[in-house]
Formats: structure tokens, sequence, C-alpha cells
């Protein structure tokens, strides 16, 4: 398909602009001194490639945690969406929109309310201060984004085709996974991804209920943001941003491979 | 089916919650109220210690997961954890597991002052006391000193122990404003000299606060706060010349005093950017570790008012419901002693806690040959020019009326 030149025009702005300031922080990541109105620092420093890789802080640890996390919480959420978007859509059940509802609340209430309330609960349970607990909280916060990405596409897909395997003599499962997985299959990568960037990005809940113990990489970052270390937080920032989409395209990659080399079926 | 399945899952998800619970009662059975020492140390080997407190500052949060974890992993066999979270959100978390009724606790120490302290302390979030258990406050600190009697004027009796002292300083760019001033007067005469060049954090920042009281103190004196009632109207009345001197200040301040930035890490960013003329910092040495890092010029030097600045001591307690107390006091001594709290002056260029008088020479040597780096007071004049902290309970007061009757205020 051939763009035309405004689009182009619109494309490239649009890249420039988010560009743009990921430059920036790389600039200030390994800035010393950087006086106004100066355009490029005055000094440069390596302090902070040695606090990230050599600090104390131990970036694969805390890489490792944050993508686990962040890739349980994905399947979790879109695997709890998913089975209530098609209970929503295919089944006649009372009450639907109260539940929809509810799924939605964690995003009508903000952050900190939602995660003092949470803690009280998994106090009682026994859960804070655990991975477990974390992940609960992460599922919980990135379920309604989830959801709201699996009712459309559980919907449009509809149950026709899963019907019709049925009818043929398919197994359930195997109706579902022929005929109506491969068609869900863009719809649930993309409520993956999502809910992958919201568990990645979770502070407050992760600090609340985590305890600390549970360490993500956006903990770390979060403090030097707020303590004013511009240089640290911005060497964190480009690393959390690296890191998540090196992931992502990591992700894609297989997808890729898996779609060319695989029959297409998805059982 | 979907129901089955979510269930099962959150019983997975108690049950990992549980096991993980179960391994943490590590001390619990030991009598601690009358074991001995000794019985505290053995209890206390192979253990791990959880240590919460602000973790912005990556030389602190380096230099406590290498020496002090070092130290005491050799010393006495205890894993030290260090978890970075902010004073109000460890309260917030001892309270709510206060309330919750929850045995099982996950802090241990924390490091804590002034109205923080007060709060923990009045809320019964604390353990103690427990500082006369430990060999070092004997040993390395001067018993008597008022700042080892109270923080903030709020008794101490046990439950807190020493961890470094702190004291408010002011630095400039002596190449681009030559003038130190020396007292309240001169910053003001600065301040019109450099107009909007000149600006302090917005209390309740800790620093901004801290400078709000030493101009207090410049103006009024510091003797009549020491037993003042915390009530609105004394205090004001009480701090009027201060709010005067603020007020007419505020004109040739950065913004024309119509607001104020909103920590002090904010302030000296403005500062190392050059928009600022002049800088506060309750981190005595914190232009050598500036100059050091490269953020500000090789010209930036310290100074204090010749009436004295604000100094305060910082602290180690536990938590009243700590699962590793025993383990705690073990570390809490091991930072209270001579190898540490040299190690401390000199990694981190913070005040040591342990008094000169019971130091052999040898380790008074010691300390006397830490390089401080360039551009900064010593301890001697720091310590000759330490005035007092206020009682905490006026601290919020101040804050208050600071906010009510200077802040985008002009005397008419």
């Amino acid at each position: 398909m051939r763009r035309r030149p405004f689009s182009r025009l619109v494309l490239a702005l649009t890249a420039t602009a988010i560009l743009l300031p990921a430059l920036v922080l790389v600039v200030w990541s390994l800035a010393g001194r950087w006086p106004w109105p100066e355009l490029l620092p005055e000094r440069w420093s390596l302090r902070t490639a040695r606090e990230l890789f050599f600090g104390s802080a131990s970036l694969p640890r805390l890489l490792l945690s944050s993508t686990l996390l962040a890739g349980g919480t994905a399947l979790l959420s879109t695997a709890a969406a998913l089975l209530t978007a098609r209970a929503a859509a295919l089944y006649p059940i009372p009450g639907k929109g109260l539940v929809r509802f509810c799924g939605l609340l964690p995003l009508l209430i903000p952050g900190t309310v939602f995660a003092m309330g949470i803690h009280l609960t998994l106090l009682r349970l026994g859960l804070t201060d655990t991975a477990a607990g974390v992940l609960l909280v992460h599922v919980v916060a990135a379920a309604p984004y989830a959801m709201a990405i699996m009712e459309d596409v559980t919907a449009a897909v509809g149950g026709g085709l899963e019907e019709q395997a049925a009818v043929l003599g398919a197994p359930p499962l195997r109706a579902f996974c022929s005929a109506s997985l491969p068609q869900l299959l863009p719809g649930i990568l993309s409520s993956m991804s999502m809910a992958f960037t919201i568990s990645y990005s979770q502070y407050f809940s992760t600090l609340i209920v985590g305890g600390g113990r549970v360490r993500t990489l956006a903990l770390v970052l979060v403090p030097y943001i707020q303590g004013g270390d511009r240089s640290l937080a911005s060497v964190y920032a480009v690393a959390f941003t690296a890191w998540a989409l090196a992931v992502f395209f990591l992700f894609e990659c297989l997808i890729r491979r898996r779609e060319k080399g695989g029959d297409g079926t998805w059982n | 089916m979907i129901k089955r399945l979510t269930g099962l899952l959150l019983a997975l998800l108690l049950l990992a919650g549980l096991t993980a619970c179960g391994e943490k009662g590590q001390g619990t059975s030991l009598d601690l109220e009358n074991a001995s020492w000794e019985e505290i140390l053995d209890a206390a080997r192979g253990t791990t210690v959880t240590f919460y407190g602000w973790g912005g500052d990556e030389n602190r949060n380096n230099w406590l997961n290498s020496a002090v974890a070092d130290y005491v992993k050799e010393e006495y066999g205890v894993t030290l954890e260090v978890v970075g979270m902010n004073i109000e959100d460890i309260l917030a978390k001892l309270s709510g597991e206060k309330e919750a009724g929850a045995a099982a606790g996950s802090i241990d120490m924390i490091w804590i002052n002034g109205e923080n302290f007060y709060s923990a302390k009045e809320n019964g979030l604390l353990y103690g006391p427990f500082t006369h258990r430990l060999p070092n406050m004997e040993a390395c600190v001067d018993l008597e000193d008022p700042e080892t009697l109270n923080d903030f004027c709020m008794p101490i009796e046990g439950y807190e122990a020493p961890y470094a002292k702190a004291q408010l300083v002011l630095y400039r760019d002596s190449a681009v404003t030559p003038e130190a001033p020396a007292s309240a007067q001169e910053l003001l005469d600065f301040c019109r000299q450099y107009p909007g060049r000149v600006t302090y954090p917005a209390p309740p920042d800790f620093t901004g606060s801290a400078f709000v009281r030493n101009i207090i103190y410049e103006l009024c004196g510091w003797e009549p706060f020491q037993d003042m009632e915390a009530d609105y109207d004394t205090v004001a009345a009480a701090i009027q010349p201060a709010l005067d001197y603020l007020r007419a200040l505020n004109p040739y301040l950065w913004n024309r005093g119509a607001t104020f930035p909103d920590s002090s890490n904010a302030v000296d960013a403005m500062f190392a950017d050059g928009e600022l003329a002049l800088s506060v910092s309750y981190a005595p040495f914190t232009v050598a570790t500036g100059i050091d890092q490269g953020l500000y010029t090789d010209t930036t030097e310290t100074f204090v008012f010749d009436g004295g600045t604000i100094g305060n001591t910082n602290y180690m307690a536990i938590a009243f419901d700590a699962p590793n107390k025993a383990g705690a006091m073990v570390v809490i001594n091991a930072i209270l002693s001579v190898p540490m709290q040299l190690s401390q002056y000199e990694t981190l260029r913070e005040l040591p806690v342990v008094d000169g008088a019971k130091l052999t020479e040898e380790e008074a040597a010691a300390f006397d040959a830490v390089d401080l780096g360039r551009g900064v007071l010593t301890q001697e004049e720091l310590l000759s020019r330490r005035l007092p902290e206020m009682p905490a309970r006026l601290v919020p007061v101040i804050e208050e009326i600071w906010l009510d009757q200077v802040v985008g205020q002009y005397n008419s």
C-alpha cells in the first residue's frame, strides 16, 4: 500500500514527538552537570551506568521478577477476562450488567485507595509480603482493561462457528480451540500486552502489598524520580522502557515464527 | 466450571501465602526481656533482619548492602535485607498490621526520627525499651547527650538508638556569589542583591521546615520553644518577628515567593542548574558529594549562620511486631560500633554518633584522618554552631502557620 504524503508527515511528527523526549532521557542518564541554557551537558559521567549495572539493586533480579509478575498477570487476567467475556456474550446469565460493572470498579476507584483497601483484606488472608499477593493485586488492577478488550472481541466473534463445529461432532474443547480460538487470538494478544504493561508499571500497590519484599524495577525507579536525582531516574527509566520493548519484540518474533511454522490451528 | 477454577486458584494462592508466612517466625522463642546479650547473639545467628527506610539515596543503599551487610554477616552470622520505603508508608503499613491484629509482621528495623518517632511511639508502633540492652550504647555513645535522651524534645526512653547526625547547612557557588550571608539580616540583603535566585523548599518538606525553624531561631531565639504549648495562637504570637521577616523576603524570592518548590531535591536540582544562587541542605557534607559526582562546580562552598543552625540525629527503632527482634538488636548494636560509624563517616560523610571522649587515641585519629572532600565545613565548625531541635509537636503547627501567613503574602 502506498502512503500519501500527508499521512507520512503525521507519522514523522508523531515519531519525533515520542522519540525526542526519549532521546533527552538517554542524554540525561549520561549527564553529570547540565546547567541552563547549555544545549548539551557541561560534564558527562558514567556514575549512573555504574549504579545500574554494578549497584546493589541487582538489575537481573529486578528484571526477572518484574517480567515474571507481568507475564503471570497477563496470563491470569486474560484467562479470567476470556472466561467472563464468553459467559457474558454467549450465555443468558441474569445480572450480567452488574458483574461487568464490578469488573470495572478497580478502574473507577483511585489507585491509592484501592491499594490500601486491598492491603487490609490481604493482611487478614496472610497474603501480604508475598509474590502471590502482589500477583493477585496486579491481576485485579489489569482485569478491567483485559475485560474491555475481550468483551468486544468475543462479541464480534460470536459462538456461531463453534456451534457449527459442535454440530459436526467436535467435543467442546476441540470446537473452541479449532473454531473460536484462532479468531480470538488477536484480541487475546492485545489483552495480554495491555495487562503486561499495567502490571509492569504498578508502583503503589506493589509497595503496599509486597511490603518492599517483592522488588520490581518500578519499585526502584520511582524513589529516584521522587528523590529528584534526574540522572539516576533517567537511566532507570531508559532501562525500564528498553526492557519492556525487548520483551514485546521477543514475544512478537515468537508469534510470527509460530504462525509460519505451525498449521495455523493452535491446538 | 469457572467458579471452581477460580476457587482452586485462590486456594493455591492462599496456600502459597501461608507457607511463606510460616517461614518467618524466627527468634520468637527467646524470652527477650530476661535474655543475656550472649543469648540474644545466639538467637540472632543465622537469621535475616529487614531494615526499612527511605531508599532514595543510592550511596546509603550501597553502603548498607555492602559494608554493613558484610560486617554483620561476618561478625554475627546475620543476613541484612534493606528495603526502601518512605517513612509514611512504613508507618501506614505498621498501623494497618496493628489494626488487622496480624501476628506476622514483616518489618524488623526502621530508620526514623522527629515527628514520625513521636507519632509511632504515641501509637504503640515501636518495640522497647531496648537500647539499654545494647553493649555499644554504653561503650561508644554519650548517654547524657541531649540528642541521646530526646528526639525533637520527645523523650526517647530506650525506643530508638542513634544512627547518624544531620545539620542544616547553606551553600552557594563562591565564583558566582562571593558573599556568604552569616545571619538572617545578611540573607535578606543577599536576596535583594540576587532577586529571583533564592528560594527554599515548601514545608512540610523536611529541609524547608527546618529552614523556617532556623529563621525563627535567628529572630526569636531557641529557648522559648523548648516547653511551648502546641497551640496555633501561642506559637503564631511567639514567631511573629520571623513571620514578618519571611514575608519581607518574599518579594525577592524565586517566583516572588508566590510558590515554593515542593522538595529539597527540586531546590538542589535548580541550584545545580544555576537557576538559584543558594541552596539549603540537611546533609552537612552534601557539597563534597555533589562536587565528586560532577553535579556542582568545584567552587561551591558550604556555610552556616554565625548564630548557628539546627542539628538533629536520626535513629534506628524496632517495629512492635518485628519477627526478628533479637537480630534487629544485633544489627543496631553493630551500626553503633566504632568501625561502622567510621565507615559511615568515610563513605557517606555523615556526622558520627560516637562520643569522642569514649574513643581510644587510635580511633580518634582515624576519625580525624577522614578526607571529607571539597567545599565543606569541618565537624568541629559544624558542632560548635549546632542548635537543638524544637519539640516535635510544634513542627506541624509552624508548618500550618507558614502556609496561612507566609506563602504568597507581603508586608503592607
